[in-house]
């Protein structure tokens, strides 16, 4: 350093100037009352390039099919990257207000995330208004806003039900569990005869198990949140009942708590630490190819109920695609997610070939779909199992408009403390003031609930 | 380096049991992932989920997998490799370059504003690279410039405020100022004085800012992912993390990707494996010794 310069200047920090980039942002589309079909029509004949973000494999075969009922307009499929990364893609790309997708894939839990930006198109007046009875009404009401907009169009789904081990089962002579009574009672039968064994394994860090198991349990926490209103409400009597339900059978150490999903909990899969795994309707496929060696040992079942003779449901993930109103073309990137989602050709292909579990009636009757038998679940019906429990999937529940950052303090909260067979009510009661906190921070008004 | 004298044996550092189980501990925490990721590779994706994990199953398929690896997808993983390559290679060339420029700048020249802005490279080392991905997306989109290769290189090269810092500490003391005044004298211009004399005296902490640039821009995930929409320009890490997704998704055939994602890690680490151990012999001090009397 030379002397010249010692103390001359004091701190001067890099000044950062503000860009203003707004200026040639693209503006959203008002959504007009009414588009007639002849304009429709009309654009449908003009060429078109349509940019669709998704991680679903094998979804050029759809978009073929739609290019060949609309040789004129053009799809350009990009996958990147899945959940949080292709979340992170898109919210940027809308910020810059250019290069977003104009149709995206998008979780029926993050739509609100894209509606509370006012970034998702209405596409009722696009002809999705008629769409509605063609749809299982929970999921309907997945992708409809307060005012009856249609935000979304749906295009898989996953109702929870019960994947078990009937050899295991058989061994020690444990029928069916009904009602979460019985399942914890089996469970504590079963590991006292084989302490090697778990009825089940109740993941900590897997808020969307948790997630679905309050939907099924009757919880809305979320229930009545509208714009800047957010009401939060996890800890109601119904979300106790079942936090207090898991943790006392980790307490009692009768259910594992291996994190799902990773390498440990697929090996148990397989070696047969577990004679449950309580899915959603993507699971049987996906079981099949990672525990292989299981196979011809599963059987499907209903999820236990709370309340004997009951049949409710709640659904485990599941995706729409919905178009963005940053888009140059709205009709026809309204009549892209209509068409693929709804087309019979398309949503047969994606039900039989995609394995994705399909969320309209036609498919869920088609005995094409349900008849289907698979040889890992020793011949079982799977997919007639699960649409019967798709119709039992109760349609209130309401996703936060942040849900990744509810996850994201579900795990050190409710999720450890339940594994650990801790105070159940405690971790809900701090769950709750995390996300009214993060939700004040937000500038939400918060209603919390008792 | 040069031989230490051997001292008489009684006055040996006496070695510490501790220290030493410490740092058995400290390396097998680093290299049991590694260890993990050569075992898994070899094995089918069934194989992967029903043996122990920490050792061989009974048939070694990693030439299968590797195989696999480079024709899935039409060959996508070898473009991704080459993609990758080329992204890290042309930022920690040009990053280097500016870098060393900046630094032995800094270092040795008298202007004004010098302190000022050296505090603001100190300022900006400060910030997490991640948080300037959105502002440098805004940036490159408005350039029209997204989803290009120069959304990758031109960031990269100029995103490690580190390099500057590092090199103008490293000037500052390797490059003596007596050096530069008998190049002066000689008549030789600065730029010459640079690129001939002086410059080559910082090829060490050339070779550490190289080796650090090229690793980080290998490793980087969320610049490219944000930056990128075209499959033929994604790197190593966003094509990886793809497959992984599509791996970890219900689809019938999701199971196969498996093997893919972990054999096609085990590859990726090779490169940077290679450039450590080419650029590490650079990494000689003492060059400067004897060039002036002090």
């Amino acid at each position: 350093m030379t002397p010249r310069f010692r103390r001359r200047t004091g701190l001067a920090a890099a000044a950062a100037s503000p860009f203003a980039f707004a200026a040639c942002a693209r503006q959203p589309v008002e959504p007009p009352e009414h588009v007639s079909q002849a304009q429709i029509d009309d654009a449908m004949r003009t060429p078109t390039e349509l940019n669709f973000w998704t991680w679903v494999p094998g979804i050029e075969k759809q978009v073929a099919l739609f290019e060949e009922a609309y040789p004129d307009i053009k799809v350009k499929v990009t996958n990147a990257a899945q959940g949080a990364g292709h979340y992170a893609k898109i919210r940027t790309a809308l910020r810059a207000g250019r290069g977003a997708p104009d149709v995206a894939q998008i979780e029926y839990e993050m739509v609100p995330a894209f509606t509370i930006t006012d970034h998702l198109l209405d596409l009722r007046p696009y002809g999705a208004g008629e769409l509605e009875d063609q749809f299982v009404e929970w999921v309907w009401a997945q992708v409809s806003g307060a005012n009856g907009e249609v935000w979304a169009i749906p295009q898989d789904t996953g109702p929870m039900g019960m994947l078990y081990r009937a050899d295991i089962f058989d061994a020690h002579g444990i029928e069916v569990p009904a009602t979460w009574e019985a399942f914890a009672d089996a469970a504590r039968t079963l590991h006292e005869a084989d302490p090697e064994v778990y009825l089940t394994n109740f993941p900590p860090s897997q808020g969307a198990f948790f997630s679905g198991a309050l939907w099924q349990g009757g919880a809305d926490p979320f229930a009545g949140s509208e714009g800047p209103v957010l009401k939060v409400d996890v800890v109601s009597e119904a979300a106790q009942r079942v936090a207090d339900y898991w943790s006392t059978l980790a307490a009692e150490g009768v259910v594992s708590t291996d994190p799902d999903f990773s390498d440990q909990w697929y090996q148990a899969a397989n070696r047969g630490k577990y004679a449950t795994w309580l899915t959603a309707a993507w699971g049987p496929v996906f079981l099949q190819s990672t525990a292989a060696s299981t196979s011809g040992k599963w059987r499907a079942a209903p999820l236990p109920q709370w309340e004997s003779g009951d049949e409710v449901a709640g659904n485990w993930g599941g995706s729409t695609n919905g178009v963005f109103n940053i888009t140059e073309h709205p009709i026809q990137a309204a009549v892209f997610a209509q068409f693929i989602n709804t087309d019979p050709e398309c949503t047969k292909a994606m039900a039989t070939e995609q394995f994705l579990f399909p969320p309209t009636k036609a498919l869920l009757e088609d005995p094409e779909f349900t008849g289907l038998e698979l040889e890992f679940y020793g011949g079982q019906k799977v997919n007639e199992v699960f649409a019967q429990i798709s119709a039992t999937v109760s349609p209130d529940f309401q996703w936060p408009p942040f849900n990744d950052q509810v996850r994201a303090d579900y795990g050190p909260t409710v999720g450890s403390t339940i594994a650990a067979g801790g105070d159940a009510a405690a971790a809900l009661g701090d769950w709750q003031d995390r996300i009214a906190e993060y939700a004040e921070f937000q500038g939400f008004t918060v209603e919390e609930g008792s | 380096m040069s031989a230490t004298p051997v001292k008489p044996r009684k006055a040996r550092p006496k070695r510490s049991t501790i220290l030493t189980i410490g740092m058995l501990a400290a390396a097998a925490y680093f290299l049991l992932p590694l260890f993990w990721l050569v075992v898994a590779s070899t094995k089918t994706t069934g194989d992967l989920f029903s043996t122990f994990g920490l050792w061989f199953a009974g048939e070694n398929n990693l030439f299968t997998n590797i195989g696999n690896t480079f024709t899935a997808d039409d060959g996508a993983f070898g473009q991704w490799l080459g993609n990758s390559l080329l992204y890290a290679v042309a930022s920690a060339l040009g990053g280097t370059f500016l870098a060393a420029l900046g630094g032995y700048g800094f270092a040795k020249y008298r202007f004004k504003g010098n302190r000022a802005m050296f505090m603001g490279v100190l300022g900006a080392m400060a910030v997490p690279s991640t948080a300037l991905a959105i502002p440098t997306y805004l940036l490159f989109s408005q350039a029209g410039l997204t989803d290009t290769p120069w959304a990758i290189i031109l960031p990269s090269m100029a995103s490690h405020p580190f390099g500057l810092y590092f090199m103008r500490i490293y000037a500052d003391s390797a490059v003596p100022d007596e050096l530069i005044e008998s190049g002066r004298i000689d008549g030789a211009g600065d730029f010459r004085i640079f690129f001939q004399v002086t410059g080559r005296l910082l090829t060490p902490a050339i070779a550490t800012i190289m080796l650090f640039m090229l690793v980080q821009t290998w490793n980087n995930y969320f610049l490219p992912l944000i930056m990128l929409n075209d499959p033929a320009l994604y790197p190593v890490t966003v094509g990886l993390a793809n497959w992984q997704g599509q791996a970890a998704s219900s689809g019938g055939a999701s199971g196969d990707y498996i093997p893919l994602v972990v054999t096609g890690s085990l590859i990726s680490i090779f490169p940077l494996i290679v450039a450590f151990l080419f650029l590490q012999r650079y990494w000689t001090t003492g060059l400067v010794s004897g060039s002036v009397k002090q």
